[in-house]
């Protein structure tokens, strides 16, 4: 998961490489270290690096890395000719590998032999039964044949063993969210939060979660959420300050009526909605007049 | 009502979502559809153009009501309004139209009582790409009386869902070709990075 400074590394480093300009190997690099999907460009690069003997023996142990990281991203393009090619070459070198045996058998989901794919994952669980790639393999394979119940059931079998894998928390988070199943993936996010507390994008995420599933006591929460992302992004992510601004909108039409003590002190919105403003009047000023409106009719600014 | 609607969908507007879709082909992807009610024909609803919205976070209502206070307040002033949205699927052979979607078609709806929905039929794009295959890569869906959605227009004699423009997927094709769909800015983006602008006034210049 790459936060917006590595994001933007990695575009720097893509377009220098684009451009003939270099540093294809540190940009290969980049992406297997953040996992970041670029597969049509890995491919082009990786392969370019794979055909030229000189600069394939400059990488000395590295070499093996990148053939295994091209075959994914042949795979992932559906070049499948490559994929069979740095697979083999790979097998030669590593015979009876597991982490070849899982290349093989991607490839065999690559070309949609879903029957096949899964005796040769079963195969390798035999010998390796906690290989967390190839437990992750079944669940990718159930969704990408649209059986998404499977998917969550597998993940939550796997996630009883593999707790701490945050990576798959926030899968299941996401494919809960697509079902709608909000309150699912707020649990998701809960785990997340409770053991990175520090990381933005999950309160971010639960915030928003809650923020869909409504209902004052979840607008609440939200609020708080969208507030601890400020806190820690330092005001800088417009999504927790937009997210302020309308939880204060929605959570004041609900106690309209009521109590006037249990008003939302606006002192919070109004920081927010100031902070949106002077960030757009710098960058977006185009969007300006419409921001400005928009806050003006939530009655956020004056 | 609605089963005589007729939508005509503008030429920008049928490439920019098509260009989403290509944009983030491992995602799901959804964006608002701005028209109007035809001034010459009443019952024919004028689809002029697509915000593109979100690619991935398509259950969550943030980002959906930001961009529906946005976009209507931005498109008032041209006298245009929210008239439908349009979905594309996360898997290649995902042909149905989903809960998600539905429920976006629903909350328009209710504002709009002509919404339409706009499925992206990969499959019919696939053709076009490959140069066989006619008509538009788009499946309608509009509500019935008893308040589900279903495909309209299903048969091409009916002619629900229409194009002005005969070369739309010559435009079309082209633009793919060119890999303009690498410039296509959705509402994400611009809550990622606001100086990136969901309007994407220059994609066609």
């Amino acid at each position: 998961m790459a936060g917006a400074a590595e994001e933007a590394q990695l575009n720097r480093l893509e377009s220098q490489v684009d451009s003939g300009g270099g540093g294809a190997w540190e940009y290969l690099c980049l992406v297997r270290k953040l996992k970041a999907r670029r597969s049509e460009k890995v491919l082009k690069h990786g392969l370019s690096i794979l055909n030229d003997a000189k600069d394939r023996s400059k990488l000395g142990g590295e070499e093996w890395t990148l053939y295994e990281q091209v075959a994914i991203a042949a795979m992932d393009c559906q070049r499948l000719d490559v994929a069979k090619d740095c697979i083999a070459t790979l097998s030669k070198k590593f015979t009876g590998s597991l982490r070849v045996g899982r290349l093989e058998a991607m490839l065999l989901e690559a070309k949609g032999a879903w029957a096949d794919a899964e005796k040769a994952y079963a195969c390798l669980l035999e010998d390796n039964p906690l290989d967390q790639l190839i437990h992750k393999r079944k669940v990718a394979m159930a969704k990408a044949q649209g059986n998404i119940s499977a998917a969550v059931d597998f993940l939550n079998k796997y996630l009883e063993i593999f707790m701490a894998d945050h990576d798959a928390w926030r899968e299941l988070a996401e494919i809960y969210v697509s079902l709608q199943m909000y309150k699912q993936a707020a649990f998701c996010y809960e785990e997340l939060i409770l053991s990175q507390p520090t990381v933005p994008f999950y309160h971010l995420a639960y915030a928003e979660v809650l923020y869909s599933m409504g209902g004052l006591e979840n607008l609440q929460a939200a609020k708080k959420y969208y507030c601890a992302t400020v806190n820690l992004t330092g005001g800088k992510n417009t999504r927790a300050l937009y997210g302020v601004c309308l939880c204060s909108v929605a959570i004041n039409q609900l106690i309209k009526g009521r109590n006037k003590e249990e008003k939302e002190s606006s002192e919070l919105q109004s920081l927010a909605a100031e902070a949106l403003l002077q960030d757009y009047k710098h960058r977006a000023p185009g969007k300006l007049p419409l921001l400005t409106t928009m806050l003006k009719n939530m009655k956020l600014i004056s | 009502m609605g089963a005589e609607c007729r939508y005509e969908v503008a030429q920008p507007a049928y490439i920019k979502l098509v260009l989403h879709a290509l944009k983030h082909r491992c995602y799901p992807v959804g964006g608002l559809l701005v028209g109007r009610l035809s001034d010459a024909d009443a019952s024919t609803v004028q689809i002029a153009d697509a915000i593109p919205l979100t690619h991935s976070q398509i259950g969550l209502l943030p980002s959906l009501e930001l961009a529906l206070i946005q976009v209507e307040e931005h498109f008032g002033a041209e006298g245009l309004s929210v008239v439908g949205y349009y979905h594309a699927n996360e898997r290649y052979d995902d042909a149905e139209l989903g809960n998600a979607a539905k429920k976006i078609g629903d909350h328009i709806f209710r504002y709009f009582p002509r919404a339409a929905l706009l499925l992206l039929e990969n499959k019919r794009l696939e053709e076009l790409l490959k140069g066989k295959g006619r008509g538009l890569a788009v499946q309608l869906y509009t509500r019935d009386s008893s308040k589900s959605w279903r495909q309209a227009g299903s048969d091409d004699s009916s002619q629900l869902l229409t194009i002005k423009e005969p070369s739309a997927n010559i435009v079309l094709l082209d633009y793919i070709t060119s890999e303009k769909w690498q410039d296509v800015v959705d509402f994400d983006d611009h809550l990622d990075d606001i100086s990136k602008d969901w309007l994407n006034p220059d994609l066609f210049k």
